[in-house]
């Protein structure tokens, strides 16, 4: 065989191999995979959650977008996006009916690591956005603008939109 | 000194050949990190290193790179992924350094001086002597750093990396000259 097939065939069938062994170990894995961000997310909504005032267990409804409104705690928790250093970024925000902000929580981030480590629960950071006396992060400065801008967006659609219309 | 020792301790990876210190520095700062990151390597390591043994008629001279790296990427993809669905707190703590160890020189070096060449027993030995000698470095640059971070914070942060590697590093190279002079000046296990 000529040494210019020898070597695209050498590579062609690698890849075929490889792409294939990938392909069947994803399947394999999907559902924990799918389970594992499942449960991490969850962990993640319920401690904010349990940030509402009123101490009851009744069960609470999740709107269509995935935003939880508790109202009778005086609680709603939404979901929101940034826009990031390494891309995009989605966040809990747990906010009380007059938009005051109760928690923040990271959810998926790609952000460089070491950099990207104030959005790491537990985080002095986030939790000073409980204070209202928040500030851009040195060497982070994109990273931390991305969750500010994020948040006030949150605060901006429980103050405009009826959450718990009377 | 069979193989296994060589590639482990004469050969060591981090602390002579100074061979894959990016995840060496980042993942050392607790003991748990560099365990999960040491058995990646491993399984990385051996891996690719039996697979290319046992193919290393096929694979063309030319496109042979090429096809290493596309090997180590596979196994990488396959730790990462059983990682994610079975290890679900250590992938989000040590992922993108798992996801690295694609580009980790230490285990393109193995499997293009060794496995590409030779039978499947000495790739064995060599990529588990290699894979011991990597894990013993990281293991013990995890536990001097977990263990002076009450005195000394900053052995847990970034720099304190490079401070206390430096330092093990050498502590290494003031007993190997010292057992090399013992040797009478040759230059010993070195080769």
């Amino acid at each position: 065989m000529r040494p210019l097939l020898r070597n695209v065939a050498a590579l062609a069938v690698l890849t075929l191999v490889a792409g294939a062994t990938l392909a069947w170990f994803a399947e394999l894995t999907e559902d924990e995979v799918a389970r594992n961000r499942l449960e991490a997310e969850t962990r993640i909504l319920r401690e904010l959650v349990a940030l509402g005032t009123a101490d009851d267990d009744r069960p609470y409804a999740m709107s269509t977008n995935g935003d939880l409104v508790l109202c009778e705690r005086d609680l709603v928790v939404l979901q929101a996006t940034g826009s990031g250093y390494g891309g995009g970024m989605r966040l809990a925000v747990a906010l009380g009916l007059d938009g005051s902000v109760k928690g923040v929580r990271v959810l998926a981030h790609a952000e460089t690591p070491g950099f990207g480590d104030i959005l790491n629960t537990p985080s002095a950071w986030l939790d000073s956005f409980t204070t209202g006396d928040v500030h851009a992060v040195t060497g982070a400065t994109i990273t931390s603008q991305a969750v500010i801008a994020a948040v006030s967006r949150a605060v901006d659609r429980v103050r405009l939109e009826e959450m718990c219309p009377p | 000194m069979n193989r296994f020792t060589e590639a482990a301790v004469a050969r060591n990876p981090a602390a002579v050949q100074l061979l894959g210190l990016c995840p060496l520095l980042a993942v050392s700062n607790t003991v748990a990190n560099a365990l999960g990151l040491a058995v990646a390597s491993t399984v990385v390591l051996t891996g690719s290193a039996v697979l290319v043994s046992a193919t290393r008629k096929l694979i063309p001279e030319d496109v042979r790179l090429p096809c290493f790296v596309l090997v180590i990427a596979t196994f990488t993809t396959l730790v990462n992924l059983a990682m994610e669905a079975y290890a679900f707190d250590l992938y989000q703590r040590i992922a993108l350094f798992v996801q690295i160890i694609v580009t980790n020189c230490m285990i393109l070096a193995r499997v293009e001086q060794v496995a590409s060449k030779e039978g499947l027993g000495r790739t064995l030995l060599d990529a588990f002597g290699t894979s011991a000698g990597f894990a013993a470095a990281i293991l013990i640059l995890g536990a001097a750093r977990e263990a002076v971070t009450f005195g000394f914070p900053l052995a847990a942060l970034p720099p304190g990396a490079f401070l206390v590697a430096g330092l093990l590093l050498a502590g290494v190279n003031v007993v190997s000259t010292r057992s090399r002079r013992r040797a009478g000046g040759s230059r010993g296990v070195q080769d």
